[in-house]
């Protein structure tokens, strides 16, 4: 049995079926996925809302973390996989014929599961995205090296050593520097997906607090296992079982008065 | 319990023996093939070692001089169990060398003593190949005198006696004038002899005998070409070429060189003057085995080599190299019968051991304490009869292989013949007078340059297709191509190489301008095409997957090749003349060989593609897929992604690819053995083969004598392949070591 107290601290509840177009992020409608045969994700619709924490949850195989990887296209490289229905950025159908997937993932960065550090130096690893674009210039690079480490909570600890082989970093640290990395470009929305799992719990606490800092700058789409995670850290959540989206509510509310019965039983440990 | 417990006990003793029983037999493998390696790395050292050994010479048997008068000459029979003298009484004897089975024979018995000559004025040695001696009589006539040995077997064992027909050899009248002759030369070839002599009224006579059948009495007689040579003075050394085309006379410093036509006559060729000062005062000269140099002794202990060089004068002698024997004066010179060793007598009794195209000092010392003052050595080079104090002293001599040194192998040498220093392999020809050429320059670099034009053909189809295949091919078509390349590996090599042989290499040669073309323009044509889909509408770029775009360039690369076939005939006829290869020949002044570089390089590159496009393939496949995710997480497209992170983390096995490939295209030896001409040429150029070591190796192998120089320098070849494919395969592994502790990941 696990106790959840909602933790999280935000001003407003936002009513999230009515967003208006300044608060909303990314809206998804209809979303509809099958790999192959097999339909992994069911007539998904909701709005995630702009600066805030939104979080995924549901037992393993309910098809958030492939939710997730809708948002920024992740999805295009598996090859049977095909998407129905619309993910709207800036009113914008992401999955239209016209889209430069390269330039949505500018927009849409993602944080995987298990640290994926480049072969390169710390250095080389923040301004990789900035060189893609064709920025090399030092000052302009060293300026978003410090804004990023910073700003993913890794500067004063890697400060000294920026030329070195970002191998040589913890766990943590380098779960770190992939955020420095994908905020270095900075996107929009920042997609982390199980961003945790791999580390051990303090690392996850530094990491949580980082969350809790980079919405005032990013929206925040966090797929979690961990459902007191997803409460410490979010603003909203998305409980998902079986490729549908059960219910969508501030966190709060959907872990004190579920509305639904699978997500009660969900979030009180009866399965998953 | 307890039983179970003990149960679980016995089932982790049967592991436990399991565990041991796998350890020991993995160590004992891998034990093997390094025990394996070893061996061959050592048997090829135990082969090649003998050809480094130094000159050796050991006492055998000494014994009294048999005969009276002063030694001329001294001779041995082919197995050195006999030997023979000739003095200046005319008189040749032939004594024992060693103890035989069978016979009573001590060292130095007589076996036979002879009066040869009444008399003798002048006495001669041919070359000691042509085994022939010959003194001048009074009234200027010459006996020719011929120690003969007859061999029999009995029981197994072989009994030779000598002997002596003088039947074979009347005496010859060669100066009209019948003057005394004081100083002779001699030498013959089939049924013509000739004759050099110097009489004692100081004229200097050149006589060649021609022997010919009468038709009307069918009886030879000899018909005598007489000429008088223009030299004033006196003559202190002549020699005649075997050839009987050249008469050498040495008059102090000065050699004047005739040259003899086949019917005799006489013409001057070259006066060579050898600088005093330079080079010392001459004491004595001798023909070199082979007889193409003149080796000549001075009286500083300096011996210098002369050769014939083309100039614009025609062939003229030159000095080419010199030897030191000590600081005495050089008394005589000895050659062997075959190879270009030489044996110094030097005026303080030392012997020196010399070899010219190796530009060896093998040996200089008194041989067993003795001053030596005459000296001989037997047709295998194996036995040294040395005279002393009237004392005959029989040597055994180990001098196998004098033609190889270090630097005579690497370096560049003057062979007999040649306008300059070389590098050359040439190890066998038709005549005995051949001078072996070993230089393992030329097949070295025919192996680097074979080498280097199959990487150039392979690494870039390899490492692309590998790139293509991991990187954007579908799995599903993956599944098929990646196996078919890699049994593409298996195709016999012998099988490549015969079709580039027999095949390819003349339709190169006949649509030459089209495979040049084809070669250029398919990669250009495949860049252009790629350029024109980034400037098509977003719409149909996005259209247009990765598995698409193959689908599009397929009919290109096949028009374009077609194409360039097509108009091969055209382009050759309009640019070229009508014939590529007599213009390349004639107008660009490049060698065209059919089965050049360009079809090895075709030809071993298909072979060595599967090795680099295997390994690479595999180092590209086995990148993280989250190292490229999250690249394209960051807004990168898949040719960035592939170029800044998936190239880089796949570096290592990449190198490594490389390498082995490289590897692979050193150590291959059939396609390079059937499909160039072999010649074991120093040039880059493509449209000519190469000799690789190799090839060299399987060439040359069979038909080399077991235990000869030729033979140790082909295991020497094969030892340098051994360390050129171990040094290639050391430094991948260190690179690729040191790459893989930059970029591995996790």
């Amino acid at each position: 049995m696990i106790s959840v107290t909602p933790t999280s601290s935000h001003t407003e509840n936002l009513d999230l079926a009515n967003l208006t177009a300044e608060q909303t992020a990314l809206s998804i409608r209809h979303l509809n996925l099958h790999y192959g045969d097999a339909q992994a994700l069911y007539d998904i619709s909701m709005m995630i809302p702009k600066n805030q924490v939104t979080a995924f949850i549901g037992p393993s195989g309910c098809g958030k973390s492939t939710l997730l990887r809708c948002i920024n296209r992740m999805n295009d490289l598996v090859e049977i996989c095909r998407v129905s229905g619309e993910i709207l950025l800036h009113g914008k159908n992401i999955y239209d014929k016209d889209v430069d997937v390269a330039a949505l993932r500018r927009q849409v960065g993602m944080v995987f599961q298990r640290p994926n550090p480049f072969p390169k130096s710390i250095y080389e690893n923040v301004v990789y995205g900035m060189r893609l674009q064709g920025v090399n210039d030092r000052r302009t690079l060293d300026e978003v090296v410090e804004r990023s480490l910073k700003g993913a909570a890794l500067w004063d600890e890697v400060k000294d050593r920026l030329n070195e082989s970002a191998f040589g970093l913890s766990g943590g640290q380098q779960q770190r520097l992939v955020i420095a990395r994908a905020i270095a470009i900075e996107p929009e929305v920042l997609l982390l997906d199980e961003p945790t799992s791999a580390l051990d719990p303090i690392s996850t606490l530094t990491i949580e607090e980082l969350i809790t800092e980079l919405k005032k700058q990013f929206t925040v789409v966090i797929v979690t296992h961990n459902m007191q995670q997803a409460a410490r850290v979010s603003d909203q959540t998305a409980f998902m079982y079986m490729g549908k989206l059960i219910e969508y509510a501030d966190t709060n509310t959907l872990f004190t008065t579920p509305a639904q019965k699978q997500t009660e039983d969900y979030i009180t440990g009866r399965y998953g | 319990m307890a039983a179970s417990q003990r149960a679980q006990l016995e089932a982790s003793n049967v592991r436990l023996v399991k565990d041991k029983v796998a350890r020991w037999g993995i160590t004992f493998g891998g034990g093997l093939v390094l025990i394996a390696l070893l061996l061959i790395f050592f048997y090829l050292l135990y082969v090649v070692a003998p050809i480094f050994r130094s000159v050796s010479i050991d006492p055998m048997h000494n014994f009294a001089l048999a005969g009276s008068g002063q030694t001329v000459a001294l001779g041995m029979e082919e197995q050195s169990e006999i030997g023979f003298r000739f003095d200046d009484t005319g008189e040749l004897t032939f004594f024992a060398l060693k103890e035989r089975i069978g016979t009573s024979w001590q060292p130095g018995d007589v076996l036979l003593q002879q009066q040869v000559a009444s008399q003798p004025t002048a006495f001669t040695a041919t070359q000691p190949q042509n085994k022939r001696y010959a003194y001048a009589l009074a009234e200027g006539a010459v006996q020719v005198v011929e120690p003969k040995f007859r061999s029999r077997f009995e029981h197994g064992v072989r009994y030779t006696t000598p002997y002596i027909d003088p039947a074979e050899h009347p005496v010859i009248a060669i100066d009209p004038q019948q003057r005394t002759l004081v100083k002779l030369a001699y030498e013959y070839q089939g049924n013509s002899q000739l004759f050099a002599a110097v009489t004692d009224d100081q004229r200097v006579i050149v006589n060649l005998l021609q022997a010919s059948r009468s038709f009307l009495t069918g009886t030879t007689e000899l018909k005598p070409k007489f000429t008088e040579l223009p030299l004033q003075g006196s003559v202190d050394d002549l020699l005649v070429t075997p050839d009987l085309r050249q008469v050498i006379v040495r008059q102090g410093n000065r050699l004047s060189i005739f040259s003899v036509s086949r019917t005799g006559t006489v013409t001057e060729q070259q006066t060579l003057t050898v600088d005093r000062r330079q080079f010392g005062p001459i004491t004595s000269m001798s023909l070199l085995a082979g007889a193409s140099s003149i080796m000549i002794g001075h009286d500083n202990g300096r011996i210098t080599q002369w050769f014939e060089v083309a100039t614009e004068n025609g062939r003229q002698y030159k000095y080419i190299r010199q030897f030191q024997a000590g600081q005495s004066a050089i008394e005589s010179i000895v050659s062997e019968f075959y190879r270009r060793t030489f044996y110094t007598i030097s005026a303080t009794g030392e012997v020196g051991v010399f070899h010219t195209t190796s530009e060896a000092d093998l040996y200089f010392e008194k041989v067993g304490q003795l001053h030596a003052e005459h000296l001989v050595i037997d047709p295998r080079a194996n036995t040294v009869l040395i005279e002393s104090n009237n004392q005959l002293h029989t040597f055994e001599l180990h001098n196998e292989h004098p033609e190889v040194t270090w630097s005579g192998l690497w370096q560049e040498v003057w062979y007999e013949g040649y306008p300059e220093p070389q590098y050359v392999w040439q190890s066998t020809s038709g005549s005995d007078a051949f001078e072996p050429k070993f230089s393992l320059v030329p097949i070295s670099f025919g192996t680097i340059k074979a080498a280097a034009y199959a990487m150039i053909f392979a690494v870039p189809i390899g490492l692309a297709a590998a790139v293509y295949t991991a990187y954007f091919m579908s799995p599903r078509a993956r599944k098929v191509v990646k196996p078919t390349v890699e049994i593409m590996e298996a195709l016999p090599t012998v099988i490549l190489g015969f079709l580039a042989g027999l095949w390819l290499a003349p339709i190169i040669e006949q649509y030459l301008p089209g495979f040049v073309a084809t070669l250029i323009l398919v990669p250009t044509s495949i860049i252009v095409v790629a350029a024109l889909t980034s400037v098509l509408p977003k719409e149909w770029r996005n259209r247009c997957t990765d598995g698409r775009a193959a689908v599009i360039l397929v009919p290109i690369v096949v028009v374009v090749g077609w194409l360039s076939f097509e108009l091969s005939p055209w382009v050759e006829q309009t640019f070229f003349g009508g014939n590529v290869r007599e213009y390349i020949t004639n107008e660009l002044g490049i060698t065209f060989d059919q089965r050049n570089s360009l079809v090895v390089g075709i030809a071993m590159g298909f072979a060595v593609i599967p090795t680099i496009f295997s390994i690479a393939e595999d180092a590209i496949f086995s990148v993280p897929k989250h190292l490229s995710q999250g690249s394209l997480a960051l807004g990168a497209t898949t040719w960035q992604t592939l170029t800044k992170v998936v190239l880089l983390t796949a570096s290592p096995g990449i190198f490594s690819a490389v390498m082995m490939g490289l590897g692979r295209a050193v150590g291959e030896t059939m396609i390079v053995l059937m499909a160039t001409g072999n010649t074991p040429i120093l040039d880059w150029n493509i449209f000519e083969g190469m000799r690789t070591l190799s090839a060299n190796i399987a060439i040359e192998m069979p038909e080399s004598e077991v235990g000869s120089s030729h033979y140790r320098i082909l295991f020497l070849a094969a030892f340098v392949l051994f360390i050129f494919t171990f040094a290639f395969n050391t430094l991948a592994e260190l690179v690729r070591q040191r790459l893989r502790d930059k970029y591995s990941s996790m």
